[in-house]
């Protein structure tokens, strides 16, 4: 029989030497949690990032682009699908079942990307969070198809597949905009200003708070949210720009010396209780149509296991 | 004769190659007990392939599609669902003097200098566009 100390040992030298773990295998309890935390997150916010989106939807232009966002919508929600199947078994043990995670929504017990607080108020919203919202949650998952726990990185292979259409689709909506008349650049320009400071909030604090840190020591996470910050704003800042819209950052600019993106801070202190209490501009709502979704279809759920037990 | 028909099942193998992929479908074997089946479908489909999980599933627990329904019938053009629909990015990112990102360059970004231990296959699986 392995002592404690000695088994522990043993899992840190596979996740050292690169090796994915499985959910069956064993795995310290702070892992299993961290994990829990992290993709329950990550899943809730896939489902609560529909919202902004599905407003659009009746909403859209012409009939390619409803078509085409209301397929987006329903990647989101698939991956909200497939992220809460692997948190499931995590916290099976724990005796959490999809239930109670996603009840956890309207009970405040778990928490959202501070984006979808926000309200999307013009098609140029809807554009920009599908080219730069996006572009930010590609750029976190693409780092995270390196974590050491075998479930998530596989399903986020499948999710990165998707998003490639994501950010095409965003894309796609913004160059309409920008190739068109003044009136549709100038609400390019405003949603820009609008969402830009949120955009830096999404990627966390710059520090390392004491959950990062103990994800990075299990290589759960590979990178710190400063990096994913700055990498996202080597591939994004110049794409922006290049389009002729003004970054409302009188700040930013790249520091060569220190070979990294300076930039005003945003409001950590807003967002932060955006997240925390819901008090962002649509958190309410959202929440509530996630309540009313999941209480008022409850009776479907439990019809159908009757009827699977009448079957048997 | 009679007794083998009864006693013994279909099982189809699925195979994982590594952590990062999913498991495969790669063909099946009669055995008599699932714990047979798996030694089976070790000697008959791992004699040089590497592995890292093996299941085996009694066809009897298969629910599956008819070759003939109209289940995957498409009532119309789906290219706005794929990337290969959005070429004209290409063209209009050009005209701002940008190139067109795809994301493996999003993957490749992230990766540089971040992971001394990463491994080649974590790389988004690629959809072929229809
Ligand atoms: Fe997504
Ligand atoms: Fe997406």
């Amino acid at each position: 029989m392995l002592t404690e100390e000695a088994r522990f040992q043993a899992f840190m030298d596979r996740i050292n030497r690169g090796e994915k773990i499985e959910a069956t295998d064993w795995m310290p309890e702070e892992y299993r949690l961290l994990l829990i935390k992290l993709i329950h997150m990550h899943g809730v916010s896939e489902i609560m990032g529909a919202y902004p989106e599905k407003e659009w939807v009746p909403k859209a232009p012409t009939l390619k682009r409803k078509l085409a966002i209301m397929a987006k919508v329903q990647d989101e929600v698939g991956h909200g699908q497939l992220l809460l199947r692997v948190v499931e078994d995590l916290a099976a043990p724990l005796n959490k079942t999809r239930e109670d995670l996603i009840e956890d929504i309207y009970k405040n017990k778990v928490k959202f990307h501070n984006v979808f607080h926000m309200e999307a108020r013009s098609w140029a919203d809807a554009g920009l969070i599908g080219w730069l919202v996006d572009g930010a949650a590609i750029t976190i998952q693409a780092s995270l198809l390196q974590s050491s726990y075998g479930p998530y990185a596989r399903v986020l292979k499948r999710v990165c597949a998707e998003e490639s259409f994501h950010m095409k689709h965003g894309e796609s909506i913004i160059l309409a905009l920008a190739t068109g008349t003044p009136e549709q650049r100038k609400m390019l320009q405003e949603a820009l200003d609008y969402w830009w400071e949120s955009l830096l909030f999404f990627f966390g604090p710059r520090e390392i708070t004491p959950a990062v840190d103990r994800m990075l020591y299990y290589r759960i996470r590979v990178l710190t949210n400063e990096e994913l910050r700055q990498k996202y704003l080597d591939k994004y800042v110049p794409r922006i720009q290049s389009l002729g819209i003004k970054i409302p950052d009188p700040q930013l600019r790249f520091d060569r010396e220190k070979n990294c993106w300076v930039y005003t801070d945003p409001d950590w202190d807003r967002f932060s209780r955006m997240v925390h209490f819901n008090e962002g501009p649509k958190s309410r709502e959202r929440v509530e149509m996630r309540r009313q979704a999941h209480e008022d279809q409850r009776w479907v759920r439990e019809a159908l296991l009757r009827a699977r037990k009448q079957a048997v | 004769m009679a007794e083998n028909k009864k006693d013994f099942d279909i099982f189809e193998v699925f195979v994982q190659e590594t952590h990062l992929d999913s498991h495969i479908h790669v063909g099946s074997l009669v055995a008599a007990s699932p714990d047979l089946a798996m030694q089976m479908a070790r000697e008959n489909f791992l004699r040089r392939d590497q592995a890292v999980n093996l299941w085996v599933v009694s066809r009897s627990q298969i629910t599956a599609t008819s070759y003939e329904s109209p289940f995957f019938s498409r009532e119309m053009d789906k290219t706005y669902r794929e990337v290969s629909g959005y070429t004209e990015n290409g063209r209009l990112w050009r005209m701002f003097k940008e190139k067109d990102m795809d994301i493996e360059e999003i993957v490749a970004h992230v990766r540089e200098q971040s992971n001394p231990v990463a491994q080649e296959e974590e790389k988004p699986e690629r959809r072929e566009s229809r």
